[in-house]
């Protein structure tokens, strides 16, 4: 009987829990429902509300051009309002450089990086290429011979794949890169063995490779990350690092003591047991930098951001 | 514990009393939501996926499942009987289903959708459990040459429901594939047609276009013309329920339609849509009623909504297994799991095995429950059709609108007035609808243009690009001579019955006719 | 399916036909300027981001004049006569409901494109059909985005509850 009341509970809750406080936080995740940045916004939503840092958050939806409808949209319509939040995330940095976008992160008070995840480089179990220093082998012979399945071009597996080239001495725009839409498709493309190395998020292949079916070659994080048995590319000697993140940053123009109010709300945050366990749940990392040295990481990741892409040729 | 005792003791699990009211709920939300015209499955499940957070693991595995496959069938209801799919799958549903609601068949079109998507869940469900990991060695012998391949059989056979004139039928696909062209090329990041405009560099949203044709180009027709006006939709006329006939020409194409739907739903680049098209051509081929189609064929709504639930299923083949969302629903599906502790890739059947089987065993459970449901409802939908006109295509367009601007709620401001960029494109396709129909236009290859023509697009490229630009990656594996050979018998072999049977055709259409 | 049967009578050229030719030729010669205008990336195959929208521009040209040809034989099917104005109620539904979503809110904007339409079926009485539509949309957005947070516009209606 219980199990009954419990289900009839569920449904209804959803549909009564309507709390009657105004909203505190809007949380505008710039992509569709269902992907990565709107997963984001709705785990800070449960987290804020569980943790009763905010009564009431909402989240809004604003898909388009790798986050850059999102942005421009934030940055026209939230000017000052000390309630309004976005989550963006690496993708953006590089969307806003190859779609020309009119607002850049620049526009906005960025907060806090939350979570991070490093690219690595993976060849199927039967590839005759052993480690970085082979890869690099073959590249410099042909390296049109070398084809690199990832997501989307400019996106950060491609930008990834750029900066490797250049930093082990190849032309960057000989690099051939197959885009594919998102990691699944690309990982399926490794496993068939339809292109000679895969380039995406370590998530993506971490089943794969705990199978034994994809070997990692190298992983694009400063410090080798514990689990993961792989050299950096810094230790293979590709001086390259480079972090998919996911950030929240507020409105333009608030003020500083609103900028440090928002910033001790997120840190309650990030720091709570529900937050901490929906971000194990999801298999994320928690890579939490907030204040003048998150500012600083922006600040060098758009610079050479856009360094490789005008390499590549994506950006004029 | 061996296979059969794994699936043994999760669908005990699953029989509970409580579990099985779990999943009865899920299936009544997910069908409840899906059904709504313009709400396809991918937003059904993103919104009611939250649901089931509260509930414990089993029953909420149980709920999701129910969610899952009733939000998947939902849309065909409204397809059928209202001519407005909200989803790419449903298209091919509403081309025959709603030619049979219209004649008062909309009962047995229900009746043989709901049948077959019951048998299409089954066996593909079963066909996860057991025939899994084989599925997906072959799903991965799919590379971008054998994508273009299959690509180039599903335009050939895509001329089947063109309609009847073939200058129409190829205007309609180019439109389509003019409008795929638009937004940023996913090989080269380089933006195309988009005339700088920020809102169009994702391209057209298939389900926005769908909506669009179908919902508000049908209800403009409808308002637009005197006799539809006046003319009585009779909601039944005989038996709500399939006669004798019905039941020997389904079957046959409830099978076909699972095998067609399942292997392609398991694809990586798959996707109930690419299914449905397949499934229609292919019933078209093998029907002993060809000219029945365009009409209201029984065997063009029951082999597409067989292989649009079978490639549900499939499409579990690659998540379960690889961890491969291949699909938007399927990515939604991906986050769901995750909430379960169950990370999906190639050790799951290893290490997580009673949970797998859990939902195996709850999608057994939630595609009977689904059958329960609606059969007895199908009484009950087909009266849909007696609510007052006003009344019913103002609704529509209430969830018409709502579908589309909850899945963006991005501002567009048109002299200094902020509105829904979604909502124009809505009402411009809408009126592209309508003239279409006008001047008989079919409208399914449209859409169909859209869905596969950047797909189609991108494996060419794809390949050659892994080739270094050498042609003959194209055909350099037995998979891709084979479509490309069934793509050219498509073309040529229809061509050579013509010329032979010419003279009988046209002696037993004369007969048709009086 | 019918060759013959309708031919007898000498049709006159179709001249809504016509214009569907000339707007898919204007289409295609859109698409293949805008893609000469386009600029180039190096890429590794003969088959780049432009050859795919030169094929579809040149087929819409094509399809264009054979559109042509028909509409000149008289070969287009007969059309029904159309009302105009229920059409208009809807579109201009429609376009108020788009128009004022953002500002009103969902139910209002919603409620509004629900009497046009019902008034365009013939259901005149627009003091039923109007409370009607704005209540009806009022409990779709309360379902929607307070009970499965789906992001719908919310006006001064909305702020209510």
């Amino acid at each position: 009987m219980r199990h009954y009341l419990l289900a009839a509970l569920a449904a209804g809750s959803l549909l009564l829990a309507a709390p009657a406080f105004a909203a505190d936080y809007t949380i505008m995740a710039p992509a569709a429902p269902g992907g990565g940045w709107d997963q984001t916004a709705r785990t800070m939503q449960a987290a804020l509300q569980d943790e009763g840092i905010s009564s009431n958050v909402q989240v809004i939806n604003v898909p388009g051009a790798g986050g850059t409808i999102g942005l421009a949209q934030f940055v026209n319509q939230s000017s000052g309002n000390p309630e309004a939040l976005i989550v963006g995330g690496y993708v953006m940095v590089g969307a806003i450089l190859t779609n020309a976008s009119p607002v850049t992160l620049d526009q906005v008070t960025p907060i806090a990086r939350l979570t991070g995840e490093y690219e690595a480089i993976v060849v199927p179990a039967g590839s005759d290429i052993q480690d970085m220093a082979g890869l690099v082998a073959k590249l410099k012979e042909d390296p049109g011979a070398v084809s690199w399945g990832g997501g989307s071009a400019g996106g950060t597996d491609h930008i990834t794949a750029g900066l490797v080239a250049k930093a082990a001495g190849v032309d960057p725009t000989k690099v051939n890169y197959i885009a594919f839409s998102g990691g699944g498709e690309a990982l399926a493309a490794i496993l068939g063995n339809q292109v000679t190395v895969g380039i995406s998020g370590y998530g993506e292949f971490a089943e794969q490779v705990k199978a034994g079916t994809l070997r990692v070659i190298g992983i694009s994080s400063d410090e080798p990350v514990e689990g993961i048995d792989a050299p950096t590319f810094k230790d293979a000697g590709i001086d390259v690092s480079i972090q998919n993140w996911r950030m929240v940053a507020a409105a333009p123009d608030i003020s500083a003591e609103q900028k440090a109010a928002i910033t001790a709300d997120i840190e309650k945050m990030v720091k709570s047991e529900s937050w901490q366990k929906a971000v194990a749940d999801k298999g994320w990392a928690d890579t939490y930098l907030a204040g003048d040295a998150f500012d600083a990481q922006l600040k060098k990741d758009t610079a050479a951001t856009a360094g490789i892409l005008k390499e590549i040729g994506l950006v004029k | 514990m061996n296979t059969f005792e794994l699936l043994g003791a999760g669908l005990l699990t699953a029989f509970q009393w409580g579990n099985l009211l779990y999943a009865l709920i899920g299936v009544t939300l997910g069908t409840a939501v899906g059904v709504l015209p313009g709400i396809g499955p991918a937003l059904t499940v993103a919104l009611l996926l939250p649901v089931t957070y509260r509930l414990d693991p089993a029953g909420s595995l149980i709920m999701f499942a129910g969610i899952y496959y009733g939000g998947m069938y939902g849309g065909s209801t409204t397809s059928i009987l209202l001519n407005t799919p909200g989803e790419s799958a449903s298209i091919v549903t509403a081309l025959e289903g709603n030619k049979m609601a219209r004649k008062g068949r909309g009962g047995p079109a229900l009746a043989t959708a709901a049948i077959g998507s019951f048998i299409a869940g089954l066996v593909a469900t079963l066909g996860l459990a057991f025939i899994a990991p084989s599925v997906v060695k072959f799903a991965l012998s799919f590379g971008p040459s054998e994508y273009f391949a299959l690509m180039l059989l599903a335009f050939m056979t895509v001329s089947a429901a063109f309609g009847e004139s073939t200058l129409r039928g190829l205007t309609a696909l180019f439109i389509g594939l003019a409008l795929g062209l638009i937004g940023i090329d996913q090989l080269t990041g380089q933006t195309r047609l988009a005339m700088n405009t920020p809102n169009l560099f994702d391209g057209i949203s298939v389900t926005t276009l769908a909506v669009a044709l179908f919902a508000i180009g049908e209800t403009i027709a409808v308002v637009a013309s005197r006799t539809a006006m006046d003319d009585r939709i009779q909601a039944v006329k005989g038996s709500v329920w399939m006669s004798r006939e019905d039941w020997a020409r389904s079957w046959k194409s409830w099978l076909r339609g699972t095998a067609i739907g399942f292997p392609i739903g398991a694809m990586p680049a798959g996707g109930a849509d690419v299914a449905s098209f397949l499934s229609y051509s292919a019933e078209k081929q093998f029907s002993k009623h060809p000219e029945e189609f365009g009409q209201g064929a029984i065997e063009g709504v029951a082999g597409p909504e067989a292989a649009n639930n079978a490639s549900a299923a499939g499409t579990l083949v690659p998540l379960l297994t690889l961890g491969l969302p291949t699909t938007a629903t399927a990515a939604i599906m991906l986050a769901g799991f995750q909430q379960f502790g169950l990370q999906p890739g190639p050790l799951l059947f290893v290490t997580n095995a009673p949970l797998v089987w859990g939902l195996i065993a709850s999608l057994l459970v939630a595609n009977l429950m689904l059958l329960v449901l609606n059969l007895p409802l199908i009484g009950l939908w087909v009266r849909l059709l007696m609510i007052p006109r006003p009344w019913l295509y103002a609704g529509i367009l209430i969830f018409a609108t709502l579908g589309t601007i909850g899945a963006s709620a991005s501002t567009f401001v048109v002299f200094g007035i902020p509105t829904s960029f979604e909502l124009g494109l809505l009402l411009l396709f809408g009126l592209l609808g309508y003239l279409l129909r006008r001047f008989g236009y079919p409208i399914a290859p449209v859409v169909v243009g859209l869905i596969l023509g950047p797909m189609a697009e991108r494996s060419l490229r794809q390949a050659l690009q892994i080739g270094q630009g050498d042609p003959t990656v194209l055909v350099d594996s037995w998979i891709s001579v084979t479509l490309i050979g069934l793509a050219i018998a498509a073309v040529v072999v229809p061509m050579i019955l013509r010329a032979r049977g010419k003279g009988k055709m046209l002696a037993a259409m004369a007969g048709d006719e009086d | 399916m019918s060759l013959e049967a309708e031919q007898p009578v000498a049709r006159r050229p179709d001249r809504a036909a016509l214009l569907i030719a000339l707007v898919l030729a204007v289409v295609g010669l859109a698409i293949g300027w805008s893609t000469l205008q386009a600029g180039g990336v190096a890429a590794y195959t003969p088959v780049g981001p432009k050859t795919v929208p030169f094929i579809v521009a040149a087929c819409l040209i094509g399809l264009a004049l054979w559109t042509a040809v028909e509409a000149w034989r008289g070969n287009f099917p007969e059309r029904e006569e159309q009302q105009t104005a229920p059409i208009l109620w809807v579109v201009g539904g429609l376009i108020v409901q788009m128009l004022t979503i953002k500002t009103i809110g969902f139910s209002l904007a919603t409620g509004l494109l629900f009497a046009a339409t019902a008034f365009a079926f013939n259901e005149r009485r627009l003091w039923l059909t109007l409370p009607f539509g704005i209540v009806f949309s009022f409990a779709v957005w309360f379902i929607f985005a307070r009970g499965l947070q789906l992001s719908l516009p919310a006006g001064w209606l909305e702020r209510l509850v």
